[in-house]
């Protein structure tokens, strides 16, 4: 008998059909584990980290206000420059939504250069020792920069990803924002952990 | 941060074991007839997507190593125990939490002592290995050692342990010899809101801590924490006495703050006070006698800590610390109160194709030792121990982004010595994105301590046909020079793709000057102290050599986001033996035979629905010949369960597979049997 005909039989009783996904090489040492164990494996216990990140970064899209010409283009794009976690997460969230008329697509992109019409770029981690030149090509464009890259907001960033007690959060900067011609809506910033670069806060 | 290879890492929240949460479809390799299945991840999806903003900032994530590239570039055998490892493991107290990282020895002496060492030389006094915790060295230049007992903190606010086995190389501080192990707290921006946890259980008869962590404004972040404990004693035969209860109770504080967007601040301090159970040997001229001493001793000490940090550019930042540090112990046969002033900085910045570390530090150690017996006697007994040290390495990028080489030296002077230097040259080759290669060779040096140095140890050994006492006596060795070590290690890091990661190393050591046991003159009569007495002359001499090889393999492996095994595996050959000319007694077998030559650890860990978590632990430690100890397997069941939101229910059985067992003998009364415990802790979190 399989492995998988086996779970379900077992599985079938409790809490509605769930088959567990498993390779075969992990399939033999499995047997030994009780039954909830396998039963339940397919729910996961909490959000992998850039599971989360994504959904901030398809939810920002309804915070950001893009100058009107990039407004009026028929797609917001997501553009994820590098290797990350989120690529996949991110093209889930965003399949098939639409923001203000336009609909939400996500990229993956090698080059920076590729980034010109995209309208919120995701600035991965292996990225990090290029990071100057990417911030400076991409200062023109009227883009939103999102990024975990540690001390992102403090180099020209917008948004930085942070962890703060097991939790994703967030720090802004709206130096450059402004710069780009981007407004942020103050619900975005009532609910981010810090806000650097508006005018009373002065200098960076 | 003292570390210049692991300041790489401090990027982020980088772990040894990389774990890659595969997205979940990626796992179904068979096709999938079930549409239920997908739908339940879209669900779980719908469900975060229909969050604010707000509650998106609620949800606990597991965390995912980043930037593997890191810890690629580190040209050393380091393993970094994360937070979840100590959380997931059990553990109460910082040495058992040492016991995760291959090439680490810990034996438990008894309830509230611990053998500890790195790639051999195991003993209670670990000496050879440097330890700090943020940045303060925790090392005692009277044995050159560090007393465990007294190294806590509350365990869920450390970040992370780092351990180095092998030379540090130009990581600064003394006694970096063997290894290195660095703890980190977390910033207190890390701990923020409260937490209170309590626990009993049988040899763990009541323990609590509490911690509040806020801030002020945006920039200051603080928290204050305290912690108590009471142990039980383990196991002894019925004709002694159990003496190894242990209670004690610590409280701190943390201040981290920013200044513009260039520097960051820290200050902390701590303070502890414990009642620590020991059985002692001293002895007494007057009248002639051998005494054991059973019963509780108070340790004391607190200490503060001030950091800066200014960052000038990408590659370029500099460092300072400082810190106050006291402490007191009032054994039953001596006593030690100490005062310890330091004060170090660091620099670095960017040459072409090079990057240059270069630091600096002025350490001051003011020593009081209490007489209690005529047996045992520091003279003088006041000193103050000063290291100066100053170190510098370049990493150089030979081929930028393959091949990398780091040279550089430490330079040290203490008051017992010149000036020593401890050259290293390191390797590194990173052929691909998924592997690394890399290779060392290393001179280190162990410098001497107030007990080589100053030290006077008597025992009575008899009394003669006519009625005279015989003592045995250490004389103090106002010569003894620096321990020395060569080190050559290589290692092997690999990712096979997204689930399973191997980390090897191997590695050769050559020592000399290692102390030894020296008989240095007849037997003769002795008149001062009275009454007359023969005595025998020894000292702790240089006349020990060995070598030292072996390897570590250690491997992770993730078949699915909710099941993780990891393993390692630690191989030893020491060989300590006379130099030639030596006049040691014969005490090379002994410290030959205290380290176990095989250890291994199996771990596998589980992430249930409801916040279940069920982690099982099994390890294996090899005979240890010389002081007959058996070799064993034991293991450790920890399970986890959130009552409601914000309490969660631990239960931990350790060292279950024997009613109880032995690890190690240090104590006059012969070894102490650790005792299978089980026990429950509740953890309340507010924000």
């Amino acid at each position: 008998m399989s492995l998988r005909r086996l779970t379900n039989r077992v599985c079938s009783r409790s809490i509605g059909a769930r088959v567990l996904r498993l390779s075969v090489a992990a399939a033999w040492l499995l047997l030994t584990l009780p039954w909830f164990t396998i039963c339940a494996a397919g729910q996961g216990p909490k959000a992998s980290e850039s599971e989360v990140e994504a959904v901030y970064v398809f939810k920002f899209s309804q915070f950001v206000n893009w100058p009107a010409q990039t407004a009026a283009s028929s797609s917001l794009d997501i553009c994820v420059l590098g290797d990350d976690p989120i690529a996949p997460f991110l093209d889930k969230t965003v399949h098939g939504e639409n923001v203000n008329g336009r609909s939400v697509l996500s990229r993956h992109i090698v080059r920076v250069q590729d980034a010109q019409g995209c309208s919120i770029l995701y600035i991965s981690r292996s990225e990090a020792s290029r990071l100057p030149q990417v911030l400076a090509a991409v200062k023109a464009w009227p883009l939103l920069t999102v990024s975990e890259i540690p001390d992102f907001v403090d180099k020209g960033g917008m948004i930085e990803f942070v962890l703060q007690s097991g939790r994703v959060r967030f720090e802004v900067n709206l130096a450059p924002a402004s710069r780009a011609g981007l407004t942020f809506s103050s619900e975005l910033l009532k609910v981010a952990v810090l806000v650097k670069g508006n005018e009373q806060q002065g200098s960076r | 941060m003292r570390s210049f290879f692991v300041s790489k890492l401090l990027l982020g929240q980088i772990i040894a074991t990389l774990v890659f949460i595969a997205p979940t479809q990626g796992l179904s390799q068979a096709p999938n007839p079930q549409a239920s299945a997908n739908s339940s991840s879209q669900a779980g999806d719908e469900q975060l997507k229909s969050l604010s903003l707000e509650q998106l900032g609620n949800i606990e994530v597991t965390t995912v190593s980043k930037e593997p590239e890191a810890l690629w570039k580190t040209p050393a055998a380091i393993f970094v125990i994360t937070q979840q490892d100590i959380q997931r493991s059990g553990v109460t107290t910082i040495p058992e939490a040492l016991r995760l990282a291959p090439g680490v020895e810990v034996a438990r002496i008894s309830g509230d002592q611990w053998a500890i060492g790195i790639r051999g030389f195991g003993s209670r006094l670990s000496r050879s290995v440097l330890v700090l915790i943020d940045g303060r060295i925790v090392y005692s230049p009277l044995t050159a050692g560090v007393y465990w007992e007294v190294q806590d903190y509350i365990l869920e606010d450390i970040d992370r342990i780092e351990v180095i086995r092998g030379p540090g190389g130009t990581i600064w501080g003394p006694n970096a010899v063997n290894g290195v192990i660095n703890i980190i707290t977390k910033s207190s921006k890390n701990t923020q809101g409260g937490l209170a946890s309590a626990g009993a259980g049988n040899i763990e008869q009541g323990f609590g801590e509490v911690r509040y962590g806020g801030s002020y404004g945006q920039k200051l972040t603080y928290r204050i924490y305290g912690k108590a404990f009471a142990r039980a004693p383990e196991f002894h035969p019925s004709n002694i006495s159990p003496y190894d209860a242990w209670q004690g109770g610590q409280a701190g504080f943390r201040l981290d703050w920013t200044g513009g967007s260039r520097d960051s601040y820290t200050l902390s301090g701590d303070g502890y006070y414990q009642s620590f159970g020991e059985s002692v040997g001293t002895s007494s001229y007057n009248p002639p006698a051998n005494y054991t001493l059973n019963g509780q001793a108070p340790l004391s000490g607190g200490n503060i800590l001030w950091h800066w940090q200014r960052k000038l550019s990408e590659q370029k930042d500099f460092q300072l610390n400082a810190y106050y540090d006291q402490t007191s112990r009032h054994e039953l046969n001596f006593g030690d109160v100490r005062n310890t002033v330091n004060v170090d900085g660091q620099y670095r910045f960017p040459l072409p194709r090079q990057e240059i570390t270069t630091g600096l530090g002025l350490y001051a150690s003011h020593g009081d030792e209490e007489q209690i017996f005529t047996g045992l006697e520091f003279r003088p007994p006041q000193r103050t121990d000063q290291i100066y040290s100053a170190f510098l390495q370049d990493e150089i990028a030979v081929v930028p982004n393959r091949l990398s080489l780091f040279a550089g030296s430490k330079f040290l002077k203490t008051n017992y010595t010149g000036l020593l230097l401890e050259p290293s040259v390191r390797l590194l080759y990173t052929p691909t994105a998924t592997q690394t290669w890399w290779a060392a060779f290393t001179q280190a040096v162990r410098t001497p301590a107030d007990v080589e140095r100053d030290f006077y140890l008597a025992s009575l050994v008899g009394f003669s046909p006519t009625g005279l006492p015989f003592f045995a006596r250490f004389n103090a060795n106002t010569n003894f020079q620096s321990e020395r070590l060569n080190g050559y290690e290589a290692g092997y890091r690999r990712l096979l793709g997204q689930k399973f990661y191997l980390d090897l190393a191997a590695f050769y050591n050559q020592y000399r000057n290692l102390l030894s046991e020296d008989i240095t003159g007849p037997i003769s009569l002795e008149t001062d102290p009275a009454p007359p007495h023969l005595l025998l002359p020894a000292e702790f001499g240089n006349g020990l050599k060995a070598t030292s090889s072996g390897g570590e393999v250690a491997g992770e492996y993730r078949p699915t986001d909710f099941w993780r095994l990891r393993a390692w595996y630690s191989f030893l050959e020491l060989h300590v033996e006379k130099a030639p000319g030596s006049l040691d007694i014969g005490s090379a077998p002994q410290i030959q035979g205290s380290s176990p030559q095989n250890e291994v650890l199996l771990q596998t860990g589980f992430d249930l629905p409801r916040s279940i978590t069920a982690d099982f632990d099994a390890r294996f430690v090899g005979t240890l010949g010389a002081i007959k100890i058996p070799s064993y397997w034991t293991g450790d069941v920890i399970l986890g369960y959130n009552l409601t939101k914000q309490v969660r229910l631990t239960v931990v059985g350790q060292d279950l597979f024997q009613p109880r067992h032995y690890e190690f003998v240090y104590d006059p009364d012969g070894p102490v049997g650790i005792e299978r415990s089980l026990f429950g802790k509740l953890t309340f979190r507010w924000e």
